[in-house]
């Protein structure tokens, strides 16, 4: 027994905690019980003496991924605050569909605070703000506050300097407290369910460094020149190997028509713009909704390339179409259907030409900037179904990257 | 054993809250990963902490070629064998003797020390991740084998480790599941002024104020390679020299701010938007 000569404080902690650990695995945050060894380990040497040190403790151990910061932090607000913070950012209207915002709104009318038809009577500014107001006042009560609610109250550790054992090895506490770096929201965009922004581009795009190849072979590799010399007596041969860097040719499709895609289309740009850095040979071409028997060189349109010149591309070529997939069915399936009259009536449905391009080459993927969540709901659903059915298909956010990168990385 | 606490230098502004996480990382006694945008002061943190704990630093900077073992030791052998084909001569070397010919990396060094030491691996995303996985169990148990003899070379004093990085690569998990990870956000502007003041303490506070405020507008504007802390202390460096007072419609000197063409040519392009040219 591994805790049996503890004191009975220490089964208090494993209890906490253990629920804790649970918590942050249902917030999305991978933790296990090496953490929670480790956790107890740093108790025995009496880093924690109050929740601020706790904070930070945990956070040093449980979190392992930046993009999960915003979540730890949630769920250290709701475990030891009981302040239940929703995962999106001030001003973001996605607030109104989030369980923290409906059971607010339920508490606010039964209070009496706002009346039965709030959601008529105001508009939805005024409801976040308010919603945003209770939640940092909620927070500052707590701040400095001694209840420490979550445990029923009766917590193990004192508040700022009410250490009940143990000595301060860190010193006098001058760190804010936790709850107020939680309020902060440092790390909200770096989360991986969020959208891609140019804070967390960077970090996206270092994902796509999985990608790799061997090159031409023009290292020198000593070790097999000093064996190969040794064993000409003396006469040096040069032995050379492959280089690391890769040699990979990425076709990026961008679907630059329609006012859905308007407001990607410059995020889109500047992401795959930057792999020219690392991709020595990346080509942009450009489609309006769907892909027919000619796709573009520009934005405007003018200079096209015939998609079967685009098909005798070499296999391996990673293609990377960004699209929105929503249109009417019969862009996709009919003949001519493009509703800009590019397409010829004689030339075959575009669907032809999806299923052309999936097969001449593995290794492509289909990034759709709607979030996954819309995909069943949006008017287009089912051109976008069709396509998914063709493509692998990820969303614009980074987790939607990384499983790009894991998918064009795939042998 | 002796405990080490860090309390900051007279040149490194430091957050409380990062001063918990070195202090608590140095009690634990595990390797503290430090992430961050550049010019967020990650290196700099783990040399400031070994000048304040009066240790010696032994660093490794990764590149994307280091292969793991190079890093505890190399063996010279073009040496070896050049000394095999024509002799010692007075070196006092014998061909025979492996160690002889040893070149130890800043990992081997750091475990053969008498002493505690900080060591730094700088840049570690850069490895390929093979290597990180190797790099992790020598990390771990502080230890690694000398191939050639399969002789173990043990820390005597476990080195205090900084790792940082850039994020250029994923990191696994299982190398981060062995690290304290911490993610340093960018300075807010009040943390900014302190930076600033450290290394300008005789800033005109108007001065600095202005600089912060188009600082910060400037970040916000989504630039390819937005303006980090290097940029601005250079910026604010050059703005004394030089005695101006930057006018936020116009600010001066920008080329120390922005370094892409690109960026550069937005700038213009915005500024003289604004002012309807």
């Amino acid at each position: 027994m591994p805790f049996a000569s503890k004191s009975q404080e220490h089964t208090a902690y494993n209890a906490l905690f253990v629920d804790f650990m649970r918590l942050l695995r249902d917030y999305g945050v991978p933790v296990g019980l090496r953490e929670l060894l480790e956790l107890n380990s740093g108790f025995e040497k009496g880093i924690v003496n109050n929740l601020d040190d706790l904070f930070i403790f945990s956070r040093l151990v449980f979190l392992k991924r930046v993009e999960h910061a915003d979540a730890f932090e949630r769920a250290f607000a709701f475990y030891f605050y009981a302040i239940d913070i929703p995962a999106v950012v001030e001003g973001d209207y996605e607030l109104l569909n989030t369980d923290q915002f409906r059971r607010w709104l339920k508490k606010e009318i039964r209070a009496g605070r706002l009346p039965n038809h709030a959601l008529w009577e105001y508009s939805p500014e005024e409801l976040m703000k308010r919603f945003w107001d209770t939640l940092r006042k909620q927070m500052e009560e707590h701040h400095g506050g001694s209840r420490w609610i979550g445990t029923g109250g009766n917590s193990p550790f004192g508040h700022s300097g009410n250490a009940a054992r143990g000595t301060r090895i860190q010193g006098a506490s001058k760190n804010r407290s936790a709850l107020k770096v939680i309020g902060d929201r440092r790390y909200i965009t770096y989360s991986d369910k969020n959208l891609l922004r140019e804070e967390n581009l960077r970090q996206a795009l270092e994902t796509m460094k999985h990608l790799k190849n061997e090159g031409p072979y023009d290292r020198l590799n000593l070790d097999d020149t000093i064996r190969t010399t040794a064993r000409n007596g003396g006469e040096i041969e040069l032995v050379f190997e492959r280089d690391l860097r890769d040699k990979i040719s990425v076709i990026l499709l961008i679907d630059n028509g329609g006012y859905s895609m308007t407001p990607f289309v410059e995020i889109t740009r500047l992401l795959f713009s930057k792999m020219h850095e690392r991709f020595e040979d990346i080509a942009t071409l450009f489609f309006h909704n769907t892909i027919y028997e000619r796709v573009w060189k520009n934005v405007q349109r003018s200079r096209f390339l015939s998609t079967e010149q685009l098909l005798l591309r070499k296999q391996e070529t990673r293609l990377v179409i960004i699209g929105d997939a929503a249109m009417a069915p019969e862009e996709l399936e009919v003949r001519g259907g493009a509703i800009n009259n590019y397409s010829d009536f004689n030339k075959p449905a575009s669907l032809y030409w999806l299923q052309k391009l999936s097969q001449r080459f593995p290794h492509t993927c289909w990034i759709n900037p709607l979030p996954r969540e819309h995909w069943n709901r949006i008017h287009g659903a089912y051109t976008l179904n069709c396509i998914k059915n063709i493509f692998h298909m990820e969303d614009m956010t980074l987790g939607g990257i990384k499983g790009m990168v894991d998918h064009l990385s795939e042998k | 054993m002796t405990q080490y606490h860090f309390e900051g230098t007279d040149k490194y502004y430091l957050d409380p809250e990062l001063k918990s996480i070195v202090n608590i990382a140095l009690a634990m006694e595990k390797p503290l990963l430090l992430t961050g945008e550049a010019g967020t002061g990650k290196t700099q943190l783990a040399l400031e902490a070994a000048a304040a704990l009066g240790l010696p630093v032994e660093v490794l900077r990764c590149k994307s070629t280091i292969k793991g073992e190079e890093a505890c030791y190399t063996q010279d052998t073009v040496l070896r064998l050049n000394d095999a084909r024509f002799g010692t001569g007075n070196t006092e070397r014998h061909v025979e003797n492996f160690y002889d010919y040893v070149i130890w990396g800043p990992i081997g060094r750091a475990f053969r020390a008498d002493h505690k030491v900080v060591l730094l691996l700088d840049e570690v995303d850069k490895t390929e991740s093979d290597v990180q996985d190797n790099l992790l169990d020598i990390l771990e148990e502080c230890q690694f084998t000398i191939r050639e003899l399969n002789e173990t070379v043990k820390a005597k004093i476990r080195p205090a480790i900084f790792i940082t990085s850039n994020a250029k690569r994923e990191l696994s998990d299982p190398f981060l599941r062995r690290c304290f990870c911490h993610h340093i956000a960018f300075p807010t502007p009040e943390d900014m002024r302190q930076i600033v003041a450290l290394h300008y303490p005789k800033t005109n506070p108007k001065l600095l104020k202005t600089a912060l405020a188009i600082f910060y507008e400037l970040r916000s504007r989504g630039f390819e390679k937005p303006p980090a802390t290097s940029e601005l202390l250079d910026w604010i460096g050059a703005l004394e020299k030089t005695g101006i007072t930057p006018d936020p419609a116009m600010p001066p000197l920008t080329g120390a701010l922005l370094k892409r063409s690109g960026d550069i040519l937005r700038h213009r392009k915005d500024d003289s938007h604004r002012k309807g040219y």
